[in-house]
């Protein structure tokens, strides 16, 4: 009798361990699977992670090559094949709510392929501060053209020859240069006696010392990456999305409210538009998005550096910086 | 006559001369040349690039919609080009023939048969025409030796 327990035991122990084995050598870690905006995009499109506990993610494509990363963050982005498991692991130190993003241009939509990993644990971080547009009260919406533009390039080299002969501190802070459009600076330089050609070089030198090599690097890289593929890679608003955001625009403005809504990306090489906006400005629309023009939010996606980085990149297309090497 | 008729000879051996011996068309020299090839789904446009042996060649592959590649069979290079990222590649054609390229990226369900095709070799089709052209007309006038003398 005793026996018999002892191998009905023995069995139940055996039993138990054969179904706990797998259920604990299981893959813990959570499929994400990506398909094309038009058909839901990425499924989950929320995610579940705690601050401090390693998230382990399967990437997957069920149509063409997507890629994965988080904004924010630092990680080098994934590229998500369709018939091939890609694995990433990511770690939170602080909660919040971050967002992750399609890196590979996957189609017209491609930029709203995107979702939330909440990540919870301790204290929420305190809030950001309210971006720079906002505190300047800048109405980033209404147009900003200049009465005139500079008749010849302005060149950094040339305005960094005239600052040596003109004090420029006033003008040479950042929150100066956030807070002011070129044409602005242009034309506080009254002040300094030089003549149009010039000044408009001096303002170009104080753009250029606004920056660094690096940080034009890293915004020129971010620009073909995210924004090439509607503004042109040559800034010149001709993407080879334009057309087909274009003819977006057309169908769905007679359907909204009559308001038609401005669908052609912005062009940077446009003297009489760009020289008239301030960094926040810019900025601000770059963070905010377009608010249903086609131009996609970047706030959850970009730093503050990596923002101002894309900026000062976008007034190269205005500015002549070659001979300026710091 | 009898000079009409070695005369049209010469005519016939130099029409057929013309049309199949390669090395008159090989005096083509090696250049620098630059392809702009936009990929859609699903195909490239152009479809076909034809160049000469021992050209300098740059294929920029500018994609229109989704990442989309591009494998050369028989050089054994690829190129990929996300949407406003135009991706480039410098190669000498240093083998001749017709070899088949291809998307090498899976970008939708017609992507097997994105396929164009590059021929490396001189461009035989003119001198193949004028060649024979010229052996024609040198026929015909063999045939009717009469109707040309009159
Ligand atoms: C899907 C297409 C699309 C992408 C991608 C896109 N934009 Fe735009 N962008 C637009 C459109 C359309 C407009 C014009 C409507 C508007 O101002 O809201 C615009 C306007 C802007 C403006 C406002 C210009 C002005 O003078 O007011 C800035 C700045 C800008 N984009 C920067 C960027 C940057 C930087 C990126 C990349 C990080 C980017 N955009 C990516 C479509 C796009
Ligand atoms: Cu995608
Ligand atoms: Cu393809």
């Amino acid at each position: 009798m005793k026996r018999e327990i002892l191998a009905r035991i023995l069995l139940l122990a055996l039993c138990l361990v054969v179904v706990l084995i797998p259920l604990a050598l299981r893959d813990r870690s959570l499929t994400l699977r990506a398909r094309m905006p038009e058909d839901d995009g990425w499924s989950p499109q929320v995610i579940q992670a705690a601050a401090g506990q390693p998230l382990r993610l399967r990437l997957t494509s069920e149509d063409v090559t997507h890629g994965f990363a988080v904004g924010q963050m630092e990680m080098a982005s994934v590229d998500v094949l369709p018939g091939v498991v890609s694995e990433v692991t990511l770690l939170f130190d602080e909660p919040g709510i971050y967002t992750f993003f399609c890196t590979r241009w996957c189609g017209l939509n491609h930029w709203r392929m995107r979702g939330t990993i909440e990540v919870s644990g301790g204290d929420a971080p305190a809030l950001a501060d309210a971006p720079l547009y906002v505190a300047l009260g800048l109405d980033i919406d209404a147009p900003h053209p200049v009465p005139g533009v500079p008749s010849q390039i302005p060149s950094a080299a040339r305005g960094g020859q005239l600052a040596e002969i003109v004090s420029l501190a006033e003008f040479s802070t950042p929150e100066y240069y956030r807070a002011h459009s070129p044409y602005q600076v242009y034309q506080d330089l009254v002040s300094t006696n030089l003549n149009a050609a010039e000044r408009w070089d001096v303002v170009s030198y104080l753009w250029r010392s606004q920056t660094t090599a690096e940080g034009l690097a890293e915004g020129a890289r971010l620009y073909a990456q995210n924004c090439a593929a509607c503004h042109g890679e040559t800034g010149g608003g001709d993407g080879v999305f334009a057309d087909q955001l274009a003819a977006s625009g057309q169908s769905s403005s007679q359907t909204m409210h009559g308001s038609m809504s401005a669908r052609t990306p912005a062009d940077f090489t446009d003297a009489q538009n760009m020289l008239g906006a301030s960094p926040a400005l810019l900025q601000g629309k770059l963070m905010r998005g377009g608010m249903g023009t086609g131009m996609p939010m970047w706030g959850v996606i970009f730093t503050e550096e990596q923002s101002w980085n894309i900026i000062a990149f976008l007034y190269s297309f205005q500015f002549q910086y070659q001979g300026v090497t710091r | 006559m009898k000079s009409a008729m070695i005369f049209r000879l010469l005519m016939l051996a130099g029409g057929l001369a013309l049309a199949l011996l390669p090395s008159f068309a090989q005096a083509a020299p090696p250049v620098e040349r630059v392809f702009r090839i936009e990929a859609s789904s699903f195909a490239y446009k152009p479809g076909q690039i034809q160049l000469n042996l021992g050209d300098r060649v740059t294929l920029e592959l500018v994609s229109m919609d989704v990442v989309h590649g591009l494998y050369l069979d028989g050089y054994d290079l690829s190129l990929t080009a996300d949407p406003g990222q135009t991706a480039r590649l410098t190669f000498v054609a240093d083998r001749a023939g017709s070899f088949r390229f291809r998307c090498n990226v899976t970008c939708g369900a017609m992507h097997p048969f994105m396929i164009g095709k590059l021929t490396v070799g001189p461009n035989h089709s003119f001198t193949l025409a004028a060649g024979l052209t010229i052996s024609a007309i040198a026929i015909f006038l063999l045939i009717h030796p009469r109707r040309a003398s009159q």
